[in-house]
């Protein structure tokens, strides 16, 4: 019996292999491109409806980074807005027939959570330099450095291991009650499912904005003991 | 469980790629929007919070202003009331001084109306009276009145100061006796007698008649009338009844 993790490329780019979730993100990405062009091609000073909910979900997010980080949100809107966008309209593919999320899958979640890290080492070093952010392993002292270093690591495994854990269940146990029960029986854990992706979609976004800023703060001012750990 | 690591590096740049697409078409624009629209908003606050202190410092103009149009008012209406008051006090006193002048006036010509008529109906009366003596006194022409006549023409005479008659009939100085009736021849011989004696001289005498004496004997020489008659007593009386000093000097005996 074939394992519902593993993989199944649907063609071949040369030596690289092509999966679904692949084609599902590519997809997901020209759905998001093209809107994201066609609603700000017509801006105006005079929103119009569509315009003002769009404008309400960039100022919401703006809201979330400022409360979050205690930052200007500009350099951060993108990558952290993306994520969450990304995420969200990911896990609520699922609502069409056929498709598979791409974040049920282990390479997706892992290519994300491999991009926070990137990005925490990125806007640490912008703050305070290479030397200010290696700097911060060292805190309290050179005894942490190893455990810092570890935790560094653990926290992103732990990022996408919980994304992919909780979108990779509600696929799982969807596909079980739908082969077993009919039709309208997995409605309602859709639905949870539903919920599950919003949320799991924003606690990634907030779990980003919390290990960049405390990269930032760390590089800026010194160890700050109740920064340290992993949340979650 | 494993990993396709192609996978995650096409996931990997996927995400980059999406991330650069959505922050230069969506998140950046769409900031900048709100942003635009925040600066809008805050430029309008201000230009509306600076025309709203305009509107308060012109309305607190257009109160003082008003204040001042008040002020004005009641300074105009006061002048126009004080100008007004004036010009009818002194209409006023104009009137009163017109009317006083008119009063006046009208007295004055009352009071020439009322001497004009009471001189009028006095010469009117006088007139009358003499026209009423002349017709009685016309009756009284006989010898006896013209023997008194003759009488007070003699006393005129010689009451006269001796230089002036001694000088009005000389000798040879002709004289003319005027009667109102003709004289008798021998009563002429006599009458220039007796004037001759009154003059104490012999003048030239010549007699005449004119009826308009009424009754009488005058005499007239060069430089001697000797108004002896009813006419010149008649005149003089006219002459006195109605004031005419003229009447009175034709009326008088001496030239």
């Amino acid at each position: 019996m074939k394992s519902p993790l593993g993989g199944v490329a649907l063609f071949h780019l040369g030596p690289v292999p092509i999966s679904a979730g692949v084609v599902t993100t590519w997809a997901i990405m020209a759905a998001l491109v093209i809107g994201g062009i066609l609603i700000t091609r017509r801006l105006s000073l005079v929103p119009s409806r569509a315009q003002a909910g769009f404008e309400l979900i960039v100022d919401t997010l703006d809201s979330q980074i400022r409360a979050t980080m205690q930052m200007e949100p500009a350099p951060y809107r993108a990558f952290i807005g993306t994520l969450f966008v990304f995420i969200f309209v990911a896990n609520w593919s699922a609502l069409i027939p056929g498709v598979e999320p791409p974040t049920a899958r282990l390479e997706t979640d892992a290519a994300l959570a491999f991009l926070v890290f990137l990005a925490v080492i990125w806007f640490g070093i912008r703050a305070g330099g290479i030397a200010g952010y290696l700097a911060t392993f060292a805190s309290p002292n050179l005894i942490m450095i190893p455990l810092n270093f570890v935790e560094s690591l653990t926290r992103t495994f732990s990022l996408f291991v919980r994304l992919f854990g909780n979108v990779m269940s509600g696929v799982f146990v969807i596909g079980i009650v739908l082969s077993l029960a009919g039709l309208l029986v997995p409605i309602p854990l859709m639905a949870l499912d539903l919920l599950t992706g919003a949320v799991q979609a924003y606690i990634f976004a907030v779990l980003a904005m919390v290990f960049i800023a405390g990269a930032i703060r760390e590089t800026q001012s010194g160890p700050d003991p109740s920064s340290r750990g992993t949340p979650l | 469980m494993m990993i396709d690591w192609w996978t995650l590096g096409i996931q990997t740049v996927n995400v980059v790629i999406l991330i650069w697409l959505l922050g230069h078409f969506f998140w950046r624009p769409v900031a900048a929007m709100i942003e635009q629209r925040r600066a809008e908003t805050q430029q309008i606050l201000t230009e509306a919070e600076a025309k709203r202190g305009q509107a308060a410092a012109a309305l607190a103009g257009i109160e003082q202003t008003r204040a001042g149009f008040a002020r004005e008012r009641e300074a105009i209406l006061a002048a126009a009331r004080q100008a007004a008051e004036e010009t009818r006090t002194e209409r006023l006193d104009e009137a009163a001084r017109e009317a006083a002048s008119l009063e006046a006036a009208a007295k004055v010509a009352i009071e020439k109306q009322k001497d004009a008529a009471e001189k009028a109906w006095a010469e009117r009366a006088s007139r009358l009276a003499v026209e009423i003596a002349k017709r009685l006194a016309a009756r009284l022409d006989g010898s006896a009145v013209q023997a008194a006549f003759l009488e007070w023409l003699l006393e005129e005479i010689q009451a006269l100061p001796d230089p002036v008659r001694l000088t009005v009939a000389a000798n040879g100085v002709e004289l003319e006796a005027i009667c109102a009736t003709p004289i008798e021849p021998a009563n002429q011989a006599r009458y220039r007698e007796l004037i001759g004696k009154a003059f104490g001289a012999r003048p030239e005498i010549t007699f005449k008649v004119d009826p308009t004496l009424i009754a009488g004997l005058e005499l007239h020489g060069p430089h001697l009338v000797v108004s002896n008659s009813w006419r010149a007593d008649l005149s003089k009386i006219l002459a006195e009844l109605t004031h005419d000093k003229r009447s009175w000097r034709d009326g008088g005996r001496v030239a």
